[in-house]
């Protein structure tokens, strides 16, 4: 039986649980788990303090918008971060600063590339999400639970791109 | 703040704790997992993944089915759905995390997270400035396009299906490698060690 003390989980029970959470998405928010949605509410509202124009966009301000779907998920995404913290400590499996996989796979154990190259990776990231409309959360889990054509694509080119980046620009670990 | 919002606020935030919970114990939050996934030698994400999809499936299967709730499929967009899904990929890769996971290392203390994280707020500002443009010359609009639509049959079947489906899958890719074999001494996805047995072998005895 899993409890809250282990330092690792099936990832069927994982799974199932992640899953079982549409449940409230749906019933309470009448939305799906998606999660990149709120690098845009939150990056914009922050911008938009430097440059009060960016809210004339619609799509902008669609995403700053104070109602349940948009601040939802940052709660959502803010308690992905308190629930691994609390999983952690319960567990005891403390992390150091840096994964120690990434001296392997960069090449280099300096702090400062692995830094920048997190830098670009975020940015690549949420750009490539915003550009498709949803990331792992909302094409992945989401969309493919819901049978959804444009989401299955994305999620094929997600894992193609992950792929082709992993053989050209990591060493094997 | 309207009561709606602040039981969105709270429920967001409960719901969280217990995804936080489920991507730190299934350690899919390690870079060592996630990279290794992208590399084809560890199969923890895509079995989490698939097993998420199954669930969530059979859950609106039923939710649907019994006209509880709406479906929400976003719209089929060829074009961005390609290129955004390529570069999403390559970020995933690169940063060891994807949207949702880098707020889980965060929470457990990895600092490169924050970065990644910042260049994720960066990437969403700078598409906001994009969009208006992007939405033209990439994007556009698509109808709402789900699988069973295309068959003529109802969701909840095809959802049903989808579930067996994944199931074997699973059943399958769990009898050629275990999930234990994919966790790594220090549950973090790093198996060199049982990766390169044979080297290992090769090494005279002292």
């Amino acid at each position: 039986m899993p409890t809250l003390f282990d330092k690792a989980w099936s990832p069927y029970v994982a799974g199932v649980l992640i899953g079982l959470l549409q449940i409230p998405a749906f019933l309470l928010i009448e939305t799906a788990l998606g999660a990149s949605s709120s690098y845009v509410t939150v990056g914009d509202a922050i911008a938009n303090l430097i440059d009060p124009s960016l809210s004339r966009i619609d799509y902008v301000a669609k995403h700053l918008a104070a109602n349940a779907k948009n601040l939802w998920q940052v709660a959502l995404v803010t308690g992905i971060a308190i629930g691994a913290f609390m999983s952690m400590k319960l567990s005891g499996a403390r992390r150091q600063t840096i994964s120690p996989i990434w001296s392997r796979v960069l090449g280099s154990s300096s702090p400062s590339l692995r830094y920048g190259v997190a830098f670009f990776a975020g940015f690549l990231m949420l750009f490539g999400a915003r550009i498709a409309d949803g990331c792992t959360s909302g094409h992945g889990l989401s969309g493919m639970a819901q049978l959804s054509v444009g989401s299955t694509l994305a999620v094929a080119a997600m894992f193609a791109g992950g792929i082709i980046t992993a053989s050209l620009l990591l060493r094997r670990i | 703040m309207s009561n709606s919002v602040v039981i969105a606020i709270l429920s967001g935030l409960a719901m969280g704790v217990v995804f936080g919970f489920a991507l730190e114990k299934s350690r899919v939050f390690e870079p060592g997992v996630i990279v290794g996934q992208m590399q084809l030698r560890n199969f923890i994400m895509l079995k989490i993944f698939l097993t998420a999809v199954a669930t969530g499936a059979l859950v609106l299967a039923m939710l649907n089915g019994f006209g509880f709730v709406k479906l929400q499929p976003k719209a089929v967009l060829y074009a961005a759905d390609l290129v955004g899904g390529l570069l999403l990929g390559a970020g995933i890769a690169l940063a060891g995390a994807c949207p949702g996971t880098t707020l889980a290392q965060i929470g457990v203390g990895y600092r490169d997270a924050l970065f990644t994280l910042a260049g994720g707020l960066a990437g969403a500002v700078a598409f906001s400035y994009a969009q208006p443009w992007l939405d033209k010359a990439l994007i556009g609009t698509g109808p709402k396009l789900i699988f069973t639509d295309l068959a003529g049959i109802p969701y909840w079947q095809g959802a049903i299906a989808l579930s067996a489906a994944i199931t074997l899958v699973l059943i399958l890719m769990e009898k050629l490698r275990s999930w234990r074999k994919d966790l790594g001494s220090d549950f973090d996805g790093s198996t060199v060690e049982a990766d390169r047995p044979l080297k290992h072998r090769a090494i005279p005895a002292e």
